[in-house]
């Protein structure tokens, strides 16, 4: 930004999202992460009707991305930034990053920040990463033969079952739901038919979880730009009215059926000025079936423990009862690393500009976006949400 | 008869865990105890996360506990694991209040089921962290 600019504050509430932007979305590709962070980019400056030389801070979320990181992607792409950020949040982290970047244009550190997340990875680089994910998870998860995110999150679901008497009939209808979404969008990775009874019948990867109830580790990198909203064009521009996160709680449970969003659910609603039932459409972060049942309780659209039959109530694709995910979300898009934790923000901005084309949810005014991440010990140690509104 | 020992990932020692390591290596399980606020810390830790005292006492554990929740491994996440699955990989509560993740070989699981520390030489010489089995 100016120098003379440094420092002017700014109202939190006139300052959202003002651009959007994807890669395309690849099994395997020679592709470099910074080729996938360019194509993203350049779509959300695209998007904004903005040039490059508007971009004066920079966020990104990814785990593939060191030895580099913020201010090495910034010389990278030709960027003089006044304000670096490199997520630690795993897949709660792109949603904190645009949460610190309004926070960072507030107090005049930046005047439009380019926030990216993603990886270039596959299933074979998902499972070497997971290996070596974090140093707990090194020495006292990997020797057990552990099983990657998929043994660590089917001992959250049995737990959830045998707890509260939740059904796998009922979480598949997540996965069914999101993928007759993913069948209208050329850029979902699984775009096949998908029924309850495939659910059911898919073979078996950690007991009980089954094979739809996992993400596709790919190739990806999504974007926003967040800015003054009167630098987007008219009913172009998307307010952030509330945004929340939270790490490592609770702090001492290896497989615990919460993960923060319980905590700030009243401040988040508070701030948005409305509650749950004034929502048209939810992007949860959908690792695992259970990890969106779990946030759907826990963010109030259902009381705690009643998750199984809310869902065996409603219906889950764009046109459903509950849109949600409404791009067929990671469950059948794929999870391009980090950017598993944009993925949900950029859908959230393309249906509130009405842009979302074929999968468009009817009347979407307010949205809620919701990360998860950064397995621990047992568990993804951090949440984060926000609640997008349309800007007049 | 001998049976080749898998390539198993190993955790890899440092100043906070070796006790716990090298218990292991003798079949027993080792428990980091704060003398501070009195609690069971696992993973080893170079400080109490309940309480931030420093004053933790190593102490062999009674090696029994219960199943919280389990998952049966059907696709381990590293190859040296893919000739023993299903791998069953527990969440156990131990008997002196810590809690563990930790394979049980042997017999059927379930949870609320109780277990014990396979304390054998074999196991301390062939798994690279305690393994439990059914009571």
């Amino acid at each position: 930004m100016d120098a003379s600019s440094l420092g002017r504050r700014l109202p939190a509430e006139s300052i959202g999202i003002v651009g959007y932007g994807q890669s395309v979305y690849s099994k395997k590709t020679d592709r470099t992460l910074l080729s996938l962070f360019a194509e993203a980019a350049k779509g959300a400056l695209h998007s904004a009707g903005l040039d490059k030389s508007s971009i004066d801070g920079l966020a990104v979320c990814s785990f593939d991305l060191p030895p580099d990181n913020a201010v090495t992607l910034a010389e990278q792409f030709g960027l003089s930034v006044s304000w670096a950020y490199f997520g630690t949040a795993g897949g709660a982290g792109p949603v904190a990053s645009v949460i610190n970047a309004i926070r960072a244009i507030e107090h005049g550190h930046a005047s439009a920040v380019l926030c990216l997340a993603g990886d270039a990875y596959d299933i074979g680089g998902h499972y070497r990463m997971m290996d070596n994910f974090n140093r707990a998870l090194r020495n006292y998860g990997t020797p057990n033969g552990f099983g990657g995110a998929n043994g660590l999150f089917a001992i959250v679901q049995r737990k959830h079952m045998e707890t509260y008497g939740t059904r796998p009939e009922e979480l598949g209808r997540i996965s069914v739901g999101q993928r007759a979404s993913a069948r209208l969008n050329d850029n979902a990775l699984l775009r096949g038919p998908l029924t309850i009874e495939d659910y059911l019948d898919a073979r078996v990867i950690a007991d009980p979880i089954r094979l739809y109830d996992c993400v596709l580790p790919c190739a990806g990198a999504e974007a926003v730009l967040v800015a003054p909203l009167d630098r987007a064009e008219p009913g172009r521009g998307v307010r952030v009215l509330a945004g929340y996160e939270q790490h490592n709680h609770p702090p001492d449970e290896i497989a615990p059926l919460r993960g923060g969003w319980e905590l700030f659910r009243d401040a988040l609603y508070r701030d948005a000025g409305y509650g749950p039932s004034d929502i048209d459409f939810v992007q949860a972060y959908d690792d695992y079936p259970i990890m969106v049942a779990i946030q759907l309780e826990d963010l109030g659209f259902c009381a705690k423990g009643e998750v199984g039959k809310f869902l065996a109530e409603n219906t889950f694709s764009f046109d459903g009862s509950f849109p949600l995910n409404t791009n067929g979300g990671q469950l059948s898009c794929g999870q391009a690393g980090a950017g598993g934790g944009m993925i949900g923000l950029v859908e959230a901005i393309r249906q509130l500009r009405g842009e979302a084309g074929p999968w468009q949810v009817e009347g979407a005014r307010r949205g809620l976006v919701s990360g998860y991440g950064m397995v621990g010990y047992g568990h993804g140690l951090s949440t984060s949400s926000v609640i997008l509104e349309g800007a007049k | 008869m001998t049976e080749t020992i898998p390539h198993y990932p190993q955790p890899v020692t440092d100043a906070d865990n070796r006790p716990f390591l090298d218990g292991w290596r003798r079949g027993q399980l080792y428990l980091q105890h704060c003398r501070g606020c009195g609690k069971a810390v696992f993973y080893p830790r170079s400080l109490c996360p309940h309480c931030w005292s420093t004053d933790l006492e190593w102490r062999q554990a009674s090696g029994r506990g219960t199943v919280v929740s389990y998952s049966r491994i059907y696709r381990p996440n590293h190859p040296a694991f893919n000739d023993e699955v299903p791998i069953v990989l527990a969440e156990i509560r131990l008997a002196e209040g810590a809690a563990l993740l930790a394979r049980i070989l042997r017999g059927d699981v379930e949870s609320g089921m109780e277990v014990m520390l396979m304390a054998s030489a074999e196991a301390a010489e062939r798994f690279p962290l305690p393994v439990f089995q059914p009571a």
